[in-house]
């Protein structure tokens, strides 16, 4: 009788809470949380009590399967695989290697994604590599690297715990990150000033000191009006401008036409309300912008990202503790997989694809000649695909067929594809349309580590056996890679993948199992002895001084209409989480929130005879829905909430795909829908 | 294996003939419940984080299907374990209690005002504290701004329920009624007040006061204060105190005092 | 001033209460409006859930009205509730809201009278008590 608790990293959102698997006889009975772990502090929500609940489920995919006469039929690993390379071999041939695009997995594990991205690159021969960041912080990633040179959360976590203010804009935090939420919480109680920018009424803004209610789509509009009061009322951090910034007049000029009372008249927020906020922010001592969603997923979400780096940089909150700008990354490991290279135009540690310089050194590491042009992103990959020029897609751990904008495009595109392969842990709604579908092992089953969204690498350690013939990813890439012929995957154990990663990803330098084991270390780490960062852009900014960007309001893509006249916004609840492959298994979560609905104000409802509770038909342009109607105060008039985690209802249906022209994330925040009686 | 994992060797396997010890020790930096089996390297003992061990103890007993159990408890741990044996979730032949005394900084941290456990093998006795700081600044307010006190404190609820997870009195696992819509209406966060208020009922004549609830909420809501507050009540009304297995709940038993019968099983 | 017009809720047990209420009723006694009954079997299957739900959504007052002790239908079922009852009232206190608002008590299939009684002294009460504060609270 063996009864282990063993430590290992969350597989839900991107905060990284550490807990203990509890495993009797090879049986996952429960979550412990880790009382020592400094950033869940011994504490977790809802999804992390129940982390273990899907993993022993009996619908996790067990064996390989190939279609046949339009069927999925259990095949052996080496079937699977054969045919995989076969196809994309001949694929390659007659195509170029570039209509074949792989989709790695924030879900999976760095030492994972690194395969991924290697196996496109040194293998397939193409830069078509990216995965689901695209959809989420895509534009923190342009933005951030734009304004400071780097796109990454800029303090910690455990920081928010002193702050005197926090910012928080577009993160329903309390829902989507419950437990940095927490921290905010523990700030609030010590007194810190909680700021909340947000269309909807949140926990968070429920207990906020000062909440402002936007129009979705108007965020540049208040945050130049923002930086126009601070720079009015003389509350700009001369020092810091002078010394660690550039552009500065650009910005002055950018946002001279900002006044309150336009910012008011574009985004609905009150004059007063939006000069107080400013010099809240602005007088703080120890002030921490934070956000999400809400700032990212826009067809101008790069410019969005930008602007909150103007503010952050004219009041000279940077560099120091609890402080910066601090985007909340959603999936466990989506920001392991930006870091890792599963992105079209940067290898791991974001160097650019095409650089000579550094593309010579991935040459040189891997042996092989590599492509020199970026490739192609999640989104346009979607729209190659359906209009034929892309013939096959390498999916892991990704369930487009919920989770990407404009669902019916998406179904039309992948269907189109002459061959499909997914490696997931169940047979999701993307798995499905699959030619080839392979069994994986999730979180529990297998060692390696997640970055969660505050640099920090965390450990996953395996508890239990994954089912049946499932394998880990970094199993099956080595042996999709050796089965293709190549020499640079023969790799014994996630610890060798991360070795030798460390020798190409200079912000990985000094990373190493042993010295991860038993401390915390957030990249940069870029020597052995190297204790890590935890605050970054102390002395100067990573690309030099911080660029002020000249950012303007732009309307959404899809604005309202007499046809389409509500806004649609769509987003998360605390129980499910994303496409609820996971979370809907989960008996004690599916309880909580087991049923679609929209959310509508209750003016709005009675307008249209909707009572609470009854069924609802939600169209846009792009498709239509029906499911509950939630009648709340908490939304403001004019607009609807979705979450986007039912598979029978899902909100992608309506969303709109319209792309942020630099980071091609998609608008999921604003489109134009109506609301009838179902 | 340390000095203290040394010791809890000897006592809990060539002492007192158990099979398995279950207490905390470190790993990978942290420190982490660990249940070990006779034989096996206890590792590097370390007893002052307060992982609620009776509750890990609950959670894999239905597996042990034989041999004794040693597992180091506080006083409230003994208490907790007398609640789950006299309702027969353990059989408390099987489980042989290593008697820790907890240092000052827990005992104020708890604010407990019976810290000793009955046997003392690990750690040097302190005094109890006087009482609650909280509770006695409750018992001065009006009641108008007790309730606004309460109903800010419960506002920050997130609905981890990390409460009844790690607390070894609650042992309803797969039938929480606190799960039940028709109990807790609210679909969404906060939970609302009837979430709370039925939980402290239903702790009211089960809480040891162990804190784990306090411990465990991200929101820091004082929730032990408000366990402290109707244990009082309790031996109030009804002269009860839960922790004494030789004692039955009142709320099984008669006006008269008899065992009622098998008409409910809920308490 | 508008005049305070309480929610209250009375659960009454089917072999008592219940017929001492419609006894009530039948006799014509006079009675405030305020009252919606709930029929139950025993007073014991009032859950304290029940009444806690029902005072943390906003209605202002909660009867129990069981059998005598000693006549319960069920033996002693009437038990139970007076034991739980008292504790539901300190749950109230102590999170601030009043404990007069939930009352027990035990009226007999032919105290119509009785049943009166309570019910008028019980609504007066709540009146003074006024409104439920959790009817103002936004969660």
């Amino acid at each position: 009788m063996s009864v282990r608790h063993v430590l290992t990293t969350c597989p839900y959102c991107g905060t990284g809470c550490n807990f203990f698997l509890q495993v009797v006889d090879g049986r996952l009975t429960s979550v412990v949380p880790c009382k020592t772990d400094e950033i869940s502090l011994g504490r977790l929500c809802i999804k992390g009590y129940n982390a273990h609940a899907f993993v022993q489920h009996a619908d996790r995919l067990m064996h390989p399967m190939i279609r046949e006469g339009g069927q999925l039929r259990n095949a052996s690993w080496d079937q699977a695989l054969d045919k995989i390379v076969r196809k994309l071999k001949a694929i390659k041939e007659k195509h170029g290697p570039d209509s074949i695009a792989m989709l790695a997995s924030a879900k999976c594990t760095n030492e994972e994604n690194y395969l991924f991205q290697k196996l496109a690159r040194a293998v397939i021969g193409t830069n078509n590599v990216d995965h689901c960041a695209r959809l989420c912080h895509a534009s923190t990633v342009t933005g951030l690297l734009h304004s400071f040179g780097s796109g990454a959360m800029t303090n910690t976590i455990p920081e928010f715990d002193n702050a005197d203010c926090i910012f928080v804009t577009g993160s329903n935090t309390l829902e989507a990150h419950p437990i940095i939420g927490s921290r905010m919480l523990r700030a609030k109680e010590k007194g810190a000033k909680i700021i909340v920018v947000d269309p909807r009424d949140t926990p968070l803004s429920r207990i906020s000191h000062l909440y402002l209610s936007q129009r979705p789509g108007t965020d540049i509009a208040w945050i130049n009006g923002m930086v126009k009061v601070i720079i009015d009322e003389g509350l700009v951090n001369e020092g810091f401008v002078k010394t660690r910034t550039t552009a500065f007049e650009e910005l002055k000029e950018a946002v001279k036409d900002y006044t309150p009372e336009k910012v008011e008249r574009t985004t609905g927020i009150p004059k007063e309300k939006l000069i107080e906020a400013a010099r809240i922010y602005a007088k703080a001592d120890k002030a921490m912008l934070a956000y999400a969603m809400g700032i990212t997923q826009h067809s101008n979400g790069t410019d969005i990202v930008k602007g909150l780096a103007n503010l952050a940089m004219v009041a000279g909150h940077i560099g120091k503790e609890s402080t910066g700008v601090n985007p909340l990354r959603g999936q466990c490991n989506v920001q392991g997989a930006c870091d890792s290279g599963g992105l079209p135009n940067l290898y791991p540690g974001y160097q650019r694809v095409d650089d000579e310089a550094v593309r010579a050194k991935f040459e040189k590491a891997w042996g092989v000649s590599l492509p020199a042009k970026p490739g192609l992103t999640l989104t346009s990959a979607i729209n190659e695909a359906a209009s034929g020029r892309l013939k096959a897609m390498v999916i892991f751990g990704e369930n487009v067929m919920i989770s990407d904008p404009d669902l019916n495009h998406v179904e039309e595109a992948v269907k189109k594809l002459e061959f499909l392969v997914v490696s997931d842990i169940f047979l999701t709604e993307t798995a499905q349309l699959a030619d080839v579908v392979l069994p994986a092992a999730c979180y529990a089953e297998k060692d390696g580590t997640f970055t969660n969204t505050d640099r920090a690498i965390r450990v996953l350690r395996k508890a239990v056996d994954a089912p049946g013939e499932a394998r880990a990813d970094w199993v099956i890439a080595c042996d999709l890679g050796r089965k293709f012929g190549s020499n640079g995957f023969g790799f014994s154990s996630p610890a060798k993948i991360m070795a030798e990663m460390t020798t190409v990803t200079p912000i990985f330098g000094g990373i190493s199992y042993e010295k991860i084991d038993s401390k915390v270390v957030r990249w940069p780490c870029p020597a052995k002895d190297h204790p890590g960062t935890r605050i970054l852009h102390t002395q100067k900014f990573t690309r030099g001084l911080g660029l002020f960007a000249p950012v303007q309001h732009a309307p959404p893509a899809e604005v309202v209409s007499e046809e389409y006249p509500f806004i649609l916004t769509t987003g998360r609840n605390l129980f499910q989480y994303h496409t609820g492959t996971m979370t809907r298994r989960s008996p004690k979560l599916e309880r909580e929130a087991p049923e679609p609905y929209v959310e509508i104000n209750r003016g709005d409802a009675k307008r249209l005879g909707i009572g609470d509770g009854e069924r609802v038909m939600v169209s846009s342009r792009r498709g239509s829905i029906t499911l509950k109607a939630r009648v709340t105060e908490r939304i403001i008039p004019g607009t609807v909430f979705i979450p986007f985690h039912y598979a029978e209802a899902a909100a992608n249906r309506l969303t709109n795909a319209a792309l942020d022209p630099i980071s091609k994330i998609p608008e999921f925040k604003v489109c134009a829908a109506k609301v009838a009686k179902a | 294996m340390n000095d203290l994992g040394k010791k809890l060797a000897r006592l809990a396997f060539e002492e007192r003939g158990a099979d398995f010890l279950l207490a905390m020790r470190e790993e990978h930096g942290n420190v982490a419940p660990a249940m070990v089996s006779k034989g096996e390297d206890v590792g590097d003992v370390r007893l002052e984080v307060p992982y609620q061990l009776v509750t890990i103890l609950e959670n894999i007993y239905p597996w042990i299907s034989k041999g004794k159990i040693a597992i180091i408890t506080r006083r409230c741990d003994e208490k907790a374990l007398a609640e789950l044996a006299k309702r027969k979730y353990v059989d408390d032949k099987r489980i042989i209690k290593i008697g820790l005394a907890c240092t000052e900084e827990q005992i104020e941290r708890c604010r407990c005002e019976d810290p000793v456990p009955s046997h003392v093998d690990v750690g040097e006795p302190h005094a109890a504290v006087k009482g609650d700081e909280l509770s006695a600044r409750l018992a001065k307010m009006s009641q108008e701004d007790r309730l606004a006190f309460w109903v800010g404190q419960y506002k920050k609820c997130n609905k981890c329920f990390g409460c009844t997870l790690t607390c070894p009195v609650c042992f309803c696992d797969d039938d929480c009624v606190l799960e039940e819509r028709t109990f807790v209406a609210e679909p969404s966060i906060p939970p609302g007040l009837s979430f709370h208020m039925v939980r402290s009922y239903h702790m009211i004549d089960k809480c040891i006061e162990c804190g784990e609830c306090e411990r465990a909420c991200p929101a820091e809501i004082p929730l032990l204060t408000m366990r402290k507050l109707l244990a009082k009540d309790m031996k109030e009304v009804f002269k009860f105190a839960p922790g004494d297995e030789k004692t039955v709940s009142p709320l099984n038993t008669t006006l008269e005092g008899e065992l009622m019968g098998d008409e409910c099983d809920e308490c | 001033m508008a005049e305070f017009n309480p929610t209250i809720l009375a659960f009454c047990c089917n072999w008592c209460s219940y017929a001492g209420a419609d006894l009530a009723g039948v006799g014509r006694l006079q009675m405030p409006p305020n009252i919606h009954v709930i029929r139950v079997m025993c007073s014991a299957s009032v859950k304290p859930e029940y009444v806690l739900k029902a005072i943390s959504g906003g209605v202002d007052g909660v009867l129990v009205l069981g059998c005598h002790i000693g006549d319960c239908h069920y033996m002693t079922g009437n038990h139970r509730t007076a034991k739980r009852m008292p504790l539901v009232q300190k749950v109230l206190k102590e999170v601030g809201i009043d404990e007069r608002r939930l009352r027990l008590d035990w009226v007999s299939a032919s105290e119509g009278e009785k049943f009166q009684k309570v019910v008028t002294e019980f609504v007066g009460e709540i009146k003074n008590l006024g409104p439920n504060p959790m009817r103002e609270v936004k969660w």
